[in-house]
């Protein structure tokens, strides 16, 4: 662990408005001293970050407060590379390989029927063959299933307190 | 696909469902029906046929042929069997109206059109049934809007039954000594119909659309299951008792189905309760049309319930029952249908239409399928009408009971008119349709 005193960002108000805190936070990284750990605060487990933030060298440990507010700390140093998805719990005939970091995240909480469905489908539309996406949904998408299946794409389905968590990955052909 | 979790006969339910509706008014309109003619009447009973059976029926089983697999993640085992039930029952609901007419116009030739057609009827019922039963049997766990529509159908297998010995009762003279005293229980069969089956349906199916749509929260707790024991106990105990008090009366017998009403008041009174925390621990700040008009379908509930307890406890139920069953048919019962359709039509002709160029370029929402600003004023017209209508009924002054229909008449026609308008895509064709949408988070750096 770091004694250094992390350096903490609060990107919920502007998750909760819809906006795009990627490059905030990446400012803050570049901003960040050496071996200086960044907290993180966020409104779900922000499973893109892991990636983009592995690949400069830190891992992260993620703490549920409750409310749907969450608290990442990405420490320098520990570890490279990729980080395996927490969302584990692969559907029925899953062949449980490991898939890459989420590079895309949309959160539908708030939305009423069919629009995440909307929202899933037009974006995973923009995905590049076996990329990942993250979503996070209200409800168990009953009407997604049959549409990921005749696309050819895979989901990985976790339910938590704060949202059904998503994991869908475009086919690799 | 989508389409594929579409129940492909649904709307046209919905859209024979309509039909009998605005029928059922046109002859209360016209003065064939009661409350200008007896309760007995062959237009009377052709009126209330047309809107229970006509209607209300097939709204439901529309409905429940769409949600079922829904609420369960199971297919039907057959969509053929959904065009079975609505033919079964539309024909035979047309020879049942044939025998009624013909019972009033004393042609014994026809007669039996009513056996044949009632028969007609539970045969699509039972088809109907069965279909929806199974997936709700073979779900584990089944949620509580599952359960209420598997008590549900229970009661119409029953309500159908009760229907099927008076019909026997009536027409046919080697069994009519057996059933003869359940000629004077029709309110049981009204109970078993109105009661159970619509009641504890509706009840179940707005568990379902409700949340859905508001996103409020879908588990219920303790207080949902009350509901559900409640009513279905209550109108159990109350059918039970009334229809052996028929033959074998006994004033235990009496005060075992009104502690049987009881239970039925403490459940809707729950209900009622529950409805508003629906509504307040709702995710989605603003509330679209549907469930704006729903409200006027859960007042007539708590006004249909409060007149039940008072004409009860005044002793004047048998007199004032009238007003009851019509605020409970066309207050609550048709006042939620008609404002749910408002969404289902729309919901299922946007998945059917649009489903499958879902994120391969850009399509309308639901909402731009529908113009609330053009829907509103028809619903709030729809329940001043039924509001006009009932207070008629306590002074038996059936035209103005009748100028209140027209008013609700009038409004069913112009929902129709939007119901008709969503499923054409009338409005669409007026909008551009909106952008893709937008999406957070997204990770250019890192090399594919």
């Amino acid at each position: 662990m770091s004694s250094i005193e992390p350096l903490t960002l609060d990107v919920r108000e502007e998750l909760r408005n819809g906006g795009e805190p990627l490059p905030r936070i990446m400012a803050a990284v570049r901003e960040l001293k050496d071996r200086q750990p960044l907290r993180l605060l966020a409104t779900f487990e922000p499973l893109p970050l892991y990636a983009v933030l592995g690949h400069k060298g830190y891992s992260h440990s993620a703490k549920h407060l409750g409310e749907g507010d969450w608290e990442v700390l990405f420490s320098p140093g520990a570890e490279h590379g990729v980080t395996a998805s927490p969302v584990n719990s692969p559907s029925p005939g899953d062949d449980r390989e490991e898939w890459p970091a989420p590079g895309t995240f949309i959160d539908n909480r708030g939305l009423g029927p069919p629009e995440p469905l909307m929202r899933i489908l037009d974006t995973l539309e923009h995905l590049g063959p076996g990329d990942v996406m993250q979503a996070i949904n209200e409800r168990d998408p009953v009407f997604l299933y049959p549409e990921l299946e005749a696309r050819g794409a895979s989901i990985r389905v976790d339910k938590r307190d704060d949202g059904v968590y998503l994991l869908i990955r475009r086919s690799a052909a | 696909m989508i389409s594929n979790r579409l129940s492909r006969w649904t709307l046209s339910f919905f859209g024979c469902a309509l039909l009998n509706f605005i029928a059922a008014q046109a002859l209360v309109i016209a003065g064939v029906s009661w409350p200008a003619q007896s309760w007995a009447a062959p237009g009377t009973l052709v009126a209330v046929h047309l809107l229970t059976i006509g209607w209300l029926l097939l709204l439901m089983l529309g409905a429940l042929f769409q949600f079922v697999p829904v609420m369960t993640s199971k297919m039907l085992p057959s969509q053929n069997a959904a065009l079975a039930a609505l033919v079964g029952v539309e024909v035979g609901l047309l020879g049942m109206i044939c025998g009624f007419v013909a019972l009033g116009q004393g042609l014994p030739g026809l007669a039996h059109c009513l056996p044949v057609g009632g028969g007609l009827v539970i045969v699509g019922v039972l088809i109907a049934t069965a279909d929806v039963a199974v997936p709700l049997l073979q779900a584990r766990p089944l949620p509580l809007p599952g359960r209420m529509v598997l008590t549900a159908l229970a009661f119409l297998v029953a309500a159908i039954t009760l229907g099927l010995l008076m019909t026997f009762a009536l027409t046919i003279p080697l069994l009519a000594p057996y059933f003869a005293p359940l000629v004077g229980g029709v309110g049981y069969h009204i109970l078993a119909g109105l009661g159970g089956w619509f009641t504890i349906g509706a009840i179940g199916v707005s568990y379902k659309l409700l949340p859905m749509f508001m996103l409020a929260p879908e588990e219920r707790g303790p207080v949902g299951h009350g509901v559900h024991y409640l009513m279905a106990a209550g109108f159990a105990i109350a059918l039970a008792a009334g229809l052996t008090n028929l033959w074998y009366g006994s004033v235990a017998l009496q005060a075992l189905e009104f502690a049987g009403y009881a239970l039925v008041v403490a459940g809707i009174v729950l209900y009622l309760f529950d409805v508003v925390r629906l509504y307040r621990t709702r995710k989605r700040a603003a509330i679209e049309l549907h469930n704006k008009a729903a409200i006027g379908a859960f007042a007539m509930f708590a006004i249909a319930t409060l007149l039940g307890v008072a004409f009860i406890a005044s002793g004047t139920l048998a007199e004032f029952l009238p007003v009851l069953i019509f605020v409970l048919l066309f207050g609550w019962l048709s006042g939620l249908g008609v404002t749910q359709l408002y969404k289902i039509v729309p919901f299922l002709t946007w998945i059917g239409r649009f489903g499958q160029s879902l994120g391969r370029g850009p399509v309308p929402r639901v909402q731009d399928l529908v113009a609330e600003r053009r829907g509103a004023p028809w619903f709030v017209v729809y329940f001043a009408g039924v509001a006009f209508a009932a207070p008629a009924l306590f002074g038996r002054g059936p035209d103005l009971f009748r100028a209140g229909m027209v008013i609700t008449a009038a409004a069913t026609l112009m929902l129709t008119r939007e119901y008709w308008r969503a499923w054409r895509g009338y409005y669409t064709a007026r909008q551009s349709a909106t952008a893709p949408a937008p999406t957070r988070f997204i990770n250019k750096e890192i090399p594919r």
